[in-house]
């Protein structure tokens, strides 16, 4: 049931001001985005198309602390077959990035460690200009498992097959080990800083 | 062929995705191409850099140092194309982002005058299926399943391929001398790749969808051309059939491998011993 209180009129502005989200209100429900995803498949819950609805009418609460917007694949199977050119791939994305600035602002838990790992990915790129796996990995549990001890366990554990096969490939030898680094770095810091969540 | 490309080869070009770098490398010096690679290439920010300005910047340094060039550009990554291909029309039909992106750094100053190609187009359609079939020096006898993923035939504004029923990579095993099977309905479903470190269960019963579609529509092999996919269903291939109890043993290899064999490129040349489940039968095949 949805309690006409707790609406707050202004949140369809919120995801339309944020890039990737312009199109919200362009929807008209006809479900197309939900019948062709194939989260659908494996989660029979998951469905974009409630989740723009309830945008739509305003449920903030109810859409940022929804967890199904961290399972996205932003396949964009949805945006190729919306008829209404409503984005959906990029849309969830914005409300993403709004849970995260909620998030930040100590106003909401967000359980999937999705945002974790975004955020570790971005801060090789700030670092080096390419992707580290290595220091990716590294970041990423240690965040999740909360220290750097747990992380370590949790990441041999789940990687000591799948390094030893890369390993015996020749993919994972000493260049691996060390991050790739872009020699104008001071630039990647400077688009991160002055690109990168100024709202 | 007097054709010269700026080549953007990604991240995993280095590492898990070697034989991707090697072969598209192979093919096109059989060819006769000129590939260049960027100088100092930086990431397109992938799919975890969701904040879609963000992918902008990055892509104007990219952008900018091959448009000095005066070249185009190629990738053999479906993510990078992706990124590379939206903030180029992102910048070309915006001057005022343009101008935003040229403050941070004049390094970033992009004039909107690059081509961004994906190597199926390049290979498909600047090549063309007629010219490499007069290159053609040996047939590939393999069954393979044409997987295209994302990022191909869809968003539609960076699309070069058909949506639903994408054919530019059942062209090129057409004439290398191999058979399409069967597998309209997951050739063009994501391989689960994103969710890998998030959400693995889901993941893995992606994969495992699009492995078992191959195998059940009685291919050799599967084909791609994305070292996300090529990761999910190569590389974890071993991980998904251990979590499920199953055996599947497809092998997985990049679209230029598979073309290579055809031009008579030695397999080794072609990266094919770094593929993680065995390419041997496919090699096999070459005649
Ligand atoms: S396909 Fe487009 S118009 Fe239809 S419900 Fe989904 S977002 Fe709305
Ligand atoms: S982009 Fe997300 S919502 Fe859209 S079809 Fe893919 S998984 Fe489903």
């Amino acid at each position: 049931m949805i309690k006409t209180w707790d609406l707050d009129p202004n949140f369809k502005y919120e995801i339309m001001k944020e890039p990737g989200g312009e199109h919200l209100t362009s929807c008209f429900q006809c479900s197309t985005c939900t019948l062709g995803c194939p989260l659908t498949e494996i989660i029979p819950s998951y469905n974009p198309r409630k989740i723009i609805q309830m945008s739509l009418f305003g449920m903030r609460s109810e859409v940022l602390s929804n967890p199904d917007l961290w399972v996205c694949l932003i396949c964009q199977t949805c945006t190729a077959r919306c008829p209404q050119d409503v984005r959906i791939a990029d849309l969830l994305g914005a409300i993403r990035r709004i849970a995260e600035r909620e998030e930040e602002a100590g106003k909401l838990k967000i359980e999937s460690p999705r945002p974790r790992f975004d955020k570790a990915f971005e801060h090789q790129l700030a670092k080096y200009g390419r992707l580290y796996d290595m220091g990716l990995a590294m970041e990423y549990y240690k965040v999740k498992e909360g220290s750097f001890f747990k992380g370590m366990m949790a990441m041999s554990k789940d990687y000591k097959k799948f390094g030893m096969r890369l390993f015996k490939k020749g993919k994972m030898g000493v260049k691996s080990m060390l991050p790739e680094k872009v020699k104008d770095r001071g630039v990647m810091k400077k688009i991160f800083e002055q690109m990168g969540e100024r709202r | 062929m007097s054709m010269k490309y700026a080549y953007y080869p990604g991240c995993p070009s280095g590492t898990t995705a070697m034989e991707q770098d090697i072969s598209m490398r192979a093919v096109f010096e059989n060819l006769g191409i000129e590939l260049v690679e960027v100088e100092d290439w930086n990431c397109c920010g992938a799919l975890e850099v969701e904040d879609p300005e963000l992918v902008y910047a990055l892509n104007a340094r990219n952008l900018a140092i091959v448009e000095k060039e005066g070249l185009n550009i190629v990738t053999p990554c479906s993510i990078c194309y992706y990124n590379l291909s939206r903030s180029n029309n992102a910048l070309k039909g915006d001057e005022e982002l343009r101008a935003r992106v040229r403050s941070i750094d004049d390094s970033l100053a992009y004039n909107g005058g690059v081509e961004v190609k994906h190597v199926l187009d390049v290979l498909a359609n600047d090549i063309g299926i007629e010219e490499l079939r007069v290159r053609i020096k040996k047939k590939v006898k393999a069954k393979v399943a044409p997987y295209y993923g994302c990022y191909i035939g869809r968003p539609p504004e960076t699309a070069f391929d058909d949506p639903d029923a994408p054919g530019l990579m059942d062209g090129l095993i057409e004439v290398i001398g191999g058979e399409v099977v069967a597998f309209n309905y997951t050739k063009t479903k994501c391989c689960g790749g994103p969710l890998m470190m998030t959400v693995q269960d889901v993941a893995y019963k992606m994969a495992r969808n699009v492995l078992e579609s191959a195998k059940n529509a009685g291919a050799d092999c599967i084909a791609l051309a994305c070292p996300l996919c090529g990761m999910m269903l190569d590389a974890k291939q071993e991980d998904i059939e251990e979590f499920f109890g199953i055996k599947i043993g497809m092998p997985v290899l990049y679209i230029t491998q598979l073309v290579g064999l055809a031009l008579g490129i030695e397999p080794d040349k072609l990266g094919l011993n770094k593929n993680v489940v065995d390419t041997k039968e496919i090699i096999g095949k070459v005649m």
